[in-house]
């Protein structure tokens, strides 16, 4: 092998191994082209800005005499931002290093010596199609008034509108959703240039050497049939022979036939993708929240759960195979999909980090095997993520429980209890469906003792919960996994800690917030 | 201390499926007598109409200190049912199972004590699980669990210190190792201690205390200023 061979490999394989150059080039990727990187609305926010101003600046420029700096800032600055635009998408678009590593690793298994040449080429393809992608010809389009010696370039800065394509999804929506007829259209588009051509040179024919005729040229005719056939029929050039009429008839009849086509083409494009987009819509707004509920099934105790979570703040995702539950989810305002939830893929098509966005998976199915199922697949893609399940029959508990449910509620037991309670402590019982209903205007809430709590609360006599009207009815310690109900003065408040307090509800949200914030300090 | 638990009533169980059969395990404790009513035939259980003729059922049963649960799969037979068993009864308690709350509306019209809608209650126990975790335990333990942690209600009859002052006023915890939920007066609804319309609240003799605390310390405070006593629970969240 030799030196540049050696040399190219080492640096390949150096590269892959460096953690800053290859967090470098993600965060630089996620910027770019990773629409749920957070940063990315800032950069798309930024270009867009410099794209309208670039426009502003040279429809200003016709009439008005514009300072240089901004001349100067039109043609270098925003074009230099552009053409770095341009190289790193140019960079991240595929990577050579790993070209390079999977050639070597191909070479040694089969004992082959490393060809600089294939390697070139392997490259170059990679970045060729990178380079010849729409995208990408705009992108450069876009730099070119950098080279503003040459003035009639400067039109060019109008290519920068077309950049707005990358940074507003609804536009690539719109041609992906034509791009999918697009075997209609190139049958529209054939039909309409025969008619055209046809007709340029019937009408050519039968005007051309007519004197009074305004058609004298082949552009003129050309020119007439395009005017007519989408009917927008100017009046500036017509037809004056019979023969010229009929063949106008003609293409007048045909431009509607065109334009119908085209109308309808457009409209069931439209609407055989919208549930499609609204899809897509969805995913986008999920992989928005910060937290939130995933609710597998919307049938009754499910759409309960979520109305209530709603209610209390929180953001919810319906999953489910059935199109009418959805349908209804989505009329209860949800974001809803229609994905099977015991499938892997739906959550690959998410596009969500599960272990930090889902607070908890709750399988709320009244099929315990859709349970099962759904807690299976979670649990094996993810080892963290709270579950809940709903079972329906006692004899699949211990199903439901090696699946992996971190919880299982079984509504007969739940009846069996609530039936206990009413006879055995009717009071307790009533006591605290009161307390947990939110009409009595007392609560009970929890508050976690976070760090900046217990760097100033160390004790509970230091609470000052009287204050507040507030009744502290005992602590959570994390450390003893016990509540200490009651506790004395003196009892140690630590992290990680939850204060179990009563109170009215306005009274425990001042407490709250004054423990929060220190403010009675 | 009056005897809380009575084991000489009548708990009359309408409906037989996985439910009713699990609520008859369940209030074992309390009932020597529970008897299972269907609308079909079946060994297990007495058949029973939905026709207003209850004689058989009078003759059998005190029905005025009976418990009736209505657990029948149907919701619009359930109504049927409590409203027919309240016009025959007035004073039995009637508890009854449905799916939604728009069948516990109707329900409670019809005349039944205490509604449980099961879609609502679990769903409500979920979100409760999911909101407040820890109290959700807490609250597990003191209803469903043994726990030394109890609730009780435990009327004011000897003259104590806290005798004229408002229930917020009383350090609870600190002497006597409980705390007061709730009063319960006859004059006014039983309201938390906590709430604003308990505010003006004086304690007087003959009030009734809704307290928490642990077994020991409910017994002792209860030594110091009265007895436990059985309270209409049906007064409660109503």
């Amino acid at each position: 092998m030799d030196i540049l061979s050696k040399g190219i490999i080492n640096i390949s394989y150096a590269l892959d191994e460096s953690e800053k150059y290859n967090n470098t080039k993600k965060f630089f990727y996620n910027l770019l082209e990773n629409d749920s990187y957070r940063l990315k609305k800032y950069f798309d926010g930024f270009m867009i800005t410099l794209i309208f101003l670039s426009v502003y600046i040279l429809i200003r420029d016709v009439k008005h005499d514009i300072n240089e700096f901004w001349i100067g800032f039109n043609n270098i600055v925003i074009s230099i931002i552009f053409l770095i635009e341009y190289s790193l998408r140019f960079w991240v678009s595929s990577s050579i290093s790993k070209v390079v590593i999977h050639q070597n690793e191909h070479n040694l298994m089969l004992n082959r010596k490393f060809s600089i040449k294939k390697l070139f080429i392997h490259v170059a393809k990679d970045k060729l199609k990178y380079v010849l992608s729409i995208k990408a010809i705009i992108d450069l389009l876009a730099i070119i008034p950098f080279f503003h010696q040459l003035r009639l370039l400067r039109v060019l800065i109008l290519f920068r509108v077309f950049k707005l394509f990358r940074y507003a999804k609804s536009f690539q929506t719109f041609v992906s959703v034509l791009a999918t007829k697009k075997f209609e259209f190139i049958t529209l588009l054939m039909f309409a240039s025969i008619i055209i051509f046809v007709s340029s040179v019937l009408v050519y024919v039968m005007e051309a050497n007519n004197p009074s005729s305004p058609i004298n040229t082949l552009f003129d005719a050309f020119y007439w049939s395009i005017v007519t056939i989408s009917t927008v029929g100017y009046g500036d050039v017509t037809a004056v022979t019979n023969e010229g009429r009929i063949v106008a008839l003609l293409v007048i009849t045909s431009g509607i036939a065109v334009l119908a086509f085209s109308t309808s083409l457009v409209v069931s494009a439209f609407s055989e993708k919208l549930d499609e987009m609204k899809e897509m819509k969805s995913i986008d707004n999920v992989s928005k929240y910060k937290s939130f509920y995933l609710i597998c099934g919307y049938e009754g105790i499910a759409s309960e759960v979520a109305k209530i979570l709603r209610s209390n703040n929180f953001d919810i995702l319906v999953m489910d195979e059935d199109e009418g539950r959805i349908k209804n989810a989505i009329k209860d305002g949800f974001e809803a999909l229609n994905f099977d939830p015991g499938e892997v893929e739906s959550y690959k098509k998410l596009n969500i980090d599960i272990s930090k966005q889902v607070r908890a998976v709750l399988a709320l199915r009244q099929s315990d095997v859709e349970n099962v199922y759904t807690t299976l697949t979670v649990r094996s893609m993810h080892q963290d993520v709270y579950i809940l399940s709903l079972l329906m029959d006692e004899m699949h508990r211990n199903k439901l429980s090696i699946a992996g449910a971190n919880e299982i509620i079984y509504s007969k037991d739940l009846v069996g209890m609530i039936a206990k309670e009413f006879v055995g402590q009717p009071v307790a019982f009533e006591v605290i469906h009161a307390l947990r209903s939110e009409y009595s205007g007392v609560d009970m809430e929890e508050i976690l003792v976070t760090n900046r709590i217990s760097s100033y609360i160390k004790q509970v006599n230091q609470l000052e919960n009287e204050k507040y009207r507030v009744v502290l009815l005992g602590i959570w310690k994390k450390e003893e996994d016990k509540f200490l109900f009651n506790p004395p003065k003196d009892t140690s408040i630590d992290l990680g800690d939850y204060l179990v307090v009563i109170g009215n509800s306005l009274f425990i949200r001042e407490f709250k917030r004054a423990v929060q914030k220190k403010i009675f300090r | 201390m009056k005897q809380i638990i009575d084991r000489k009533a009548t708990a009359l169980l309408f409906g037989y499926n996985e439910y009713s059969l699990e609520i008859k395990k369940s209030i074992a404790f309390k009932y020597d007598d529970i008897e299972l009513f269907s609308l079909d035939d079946n060994p297990e259980s007495n058949k029973f109409d939905l026709s207003d003729d209850w004689n058989e059922l009078e003759e059998r049963f005190d029905m005025d200190n009976s418990i009736a649960f209505c657990v029948l799969k149907d919701d619009a037979k359930n109504i049927f049912l409590t409203l027919s068993l309240r016009s025959s009864f007035k004073n039995l308690k009637i508890i009854a199972f449905c799916k939604n709350k728009e069948g516990a509306t109707k329900l409670t019209l019809a005349g039944a004590d205490k509604v449980i809608p099961l879609v609502q209650t679990t769903a409500a126990m979920i979100s409760d699980m999911l909101r407040k975790p820890i109290v959700t335990k807490v609250m597990h333990g003191i209803l469903y669990e043994k726990s030394d942690l109890k609730i009780a209600q435990i009327c004011v009859e000897k003259d104590a210190d806290f005798i004229g002052k408002h229930p917020f006023d009383v350090n609870w915890g600190e002497e006597y190792g409980i705390i007061v939920l709730s009063i319960m007066q006859d004059d006014v609804d039983s309201s938390f201690i906590y709430s604003s319309k308990a505010k003006h609240k004086e304690i007087k003799t003959g009030d009734i205390l809704i307290v928490v605390g642990y077994d020991k310390d409910i017994i002792e405070f209860e030594s110091l200023i009265g007895s436990r006593c059985e309270v209409n629970w049906s007064d409660w969240s109503r």
